[in-house]
């Protein structure tokens, strides 16, 4: 498994954003679905050894993020696209797809064909040297996409990535993403069920800190039969969970 | 967005000759300053941070020379050695904006890369130190010439060789005042936070020192000070390391 987490939980202040969540994950491509709020973010920036978990256990690429060595090694493997795209506007593209390369020590030798194969996986060749802030939000968040799967990552975390991405590059990552999946593990946080429906062969979906859902997203549509809120059947799915776990939260407890 | 790399051609990739070519135009050369760093430091990843931290480059590079020329032509026309006493508190300054949340826009992507941050922090802190001792050096020797020429008011020569002296000697205060900057900085999660804890620390420490002993000066000529410098140092690294360090729980 290349995700390994035991009962992690994640509190700012008395907020309890990410609630002993207990999850695993091997190759292919596992969507994270939920409200607002409901710890996506955190649970990911936890993934990303950006943000400590206050509780729990965690491993990723069988090794343990907590010692320095493995961590370093970790993050040599590893993927990430922030929710917010943080960036230098002076830079050009390939400058910042460049920068991130080398901070993930990807070799001086591999590094002119790594961030080529970067930019052209996400169709930025016409914009290689343009500086980021002449890009629109959507090409901007392609960079972003670029930066992260740079290094082939072993691990590719995603938040919100086709935020700003028009429907015809939305298909086009859809299609990179399941290629990635083939070989690495893929987490994708999103608000968009249609991207989960295409890309994802896995669901988990969150709420209050939760995963209140894991299977397949075949299996979430089966659990929208009958329920009348959505207009497409992972819709269906999803608001159905969610209404179910909310039902059995103000009763006796959290569903599972 | 492609998911293949191209099409084939009587056994040709196409895409992967024209990534291949993509490379090549692409391709950046590193500077001479970069490759230095780059072998001095071990890291190519490390010296790209260096050489590309918005606070080294040329606005704070600027007002760190105004602000030595400044001192430079105070101590010309006589009086206590502004520069270098003004030296502690920018060098604090420099160090609580190279780096954080805030001021770095790549921050929460440079926190998940291989290099650590930790790293990056120590190399910008040196290189700000560096920066603002070279600064020193070429001041006292401005200093030294005008003396020599005799442009310097009355009492000039003993100005000028107390602040040849500070000029080494501000070093120690100047690790004390960053170090305080800079945790304050990492636990506040704010640069300007830090920044005006050394700033206001320095500017007691001046003013203390006047009271006792009737010069600005002595802050930084008086060796019995050095020790609590580093004492204070010490423990404000200590600071840093404790609140930057990615806790064990996370096992």
């Amino acid at each position: 498994m290349n995700v390994e987490l035991t009962s992690v939980s994640r509190l700012f202040g008395h907020n309890k954003a990410v609630d002993a969540v207990s999850l695993d994950a091997g190759p292919g491509v596992l969507g994270l679905l939920g409200p607002n709020g409901a710890g996506k973010t955190s649970l990911l920036r936890m993934l990303a050894t950006v943000l400590p978990p206050s509780s729990g256990e965690i491993r990723l690429l069988e090794r343990d993020p907590g010692r320095t060595a493995d961590r370093r090694d970790i993050r040599r493997r590893l993927g990430y696209l922030p929710q917010s795209l943080g960036y230098y506007p002076a830079f050009t593209v390939v400058e910042f797809i460049e920068y991130f390369a080398l901070l993930k020590e990807v070799p001086p030798a591999r590094l002119p064909g790594a961030v080529a194969a970067a930019v052209e996986r996400v169709d930025l060749g016409a914009k290689a040297r343009s500086r980021l802030r002449t890009l629109s939000g959507g090409m901007l968040r392609r960079v972003g996409i670029a930066q992260a799967i740079v290094n082939d990552p072993d691990l590719l975390l995603l938040d919100e990535p086709t935020a700003g991405l028009d429907p015809e590059q939305r298909v086009g990552f859809r299609a990179l993403l399941r290629a990635l999946g083939e070989t690495s593990t893929v987490i994708v946080s999103t608000h968009l069920v249609e991207d989960v429906g295409a890309a994802c062969s896995e669901v988990a979906l969150m709420d209050s800190g939760h995963v209140v859902f894991r299977g397949t997203p075949d299996e979430l549509v089966a659990r929208g039969e009958g329920h009348g809120i959505g207009d497409a059947p992972l819709e269906r799915g999803y608001s159905a969970v969610l209404q179910a776990t909310r039902a059995a939260a103000r009763g006796d407890g959290v569903a599972a | 967005m492609n998911d293949e790399s191209g099409h084939e051609v009587s056994g040709v990739d196409l895409g992967r000759v024209w990534t291949s070519v993509a490379a090549e135009v692409w391709r950046r050369h590193p500077g001479p300053v970069e490759r230095l760093a780059a072998r001095l430091l071990r890291s190519p990843g490390l010296a790209r941070a260096l050489l590309t931290t918005p606070s080294l480059l040329l606005p704070w590079l600027i007002s760190t020379a105004v602000v030595f020329g400044v001192g430079g032509l105070v101590n010309l026309v006589g009086g206590e050695p502004a520069a270098w006493l003004l030296a502690p508190g920018l060098a604090a300054i420099g160090i609580a904006y190279a780096y954080g949340p805030g001021i770095d826009p790549a921050w929460e992507l440079a926190s998940s890369m291989a290099v650590s941050d930790r790293m990056v922090l120590l190399v910008r802190a040196v290189a700000v130190f560096a920066v603002n001792a070279g600064l020193g050096l070429v001041a006292s020797g401005i200093t030294y010439w005008a003396t020599a020429r005799g442009l310097q008011a009355a009492g000039g020569h003993d100005t000028a060789a107390a602040a040849t002296a500070v000029t080494f000697a501000w070093l120690i205060p100047m690790t004390a005042v960053c170090a305080l900057t800079l945790a304050v900085a990492v636990v506040t999660r704010s640069a300007s936070a830090g920044a005006l804890t050394g700033v206001l620390a320095w500017a007691g420490t001046l003013l203390a020192s006047r009271a006792s002993s009737g010069a600005f000066t002595a802050a930084v000529t008086d060796s019995a000070t050095y020790l609590p410098y580093l004492a204070v140092a010490a423990c404000a690294t200590a600071v840093v390391v404790y609140a930057s360090h990615v806790p064990r729980r996370m096992q």
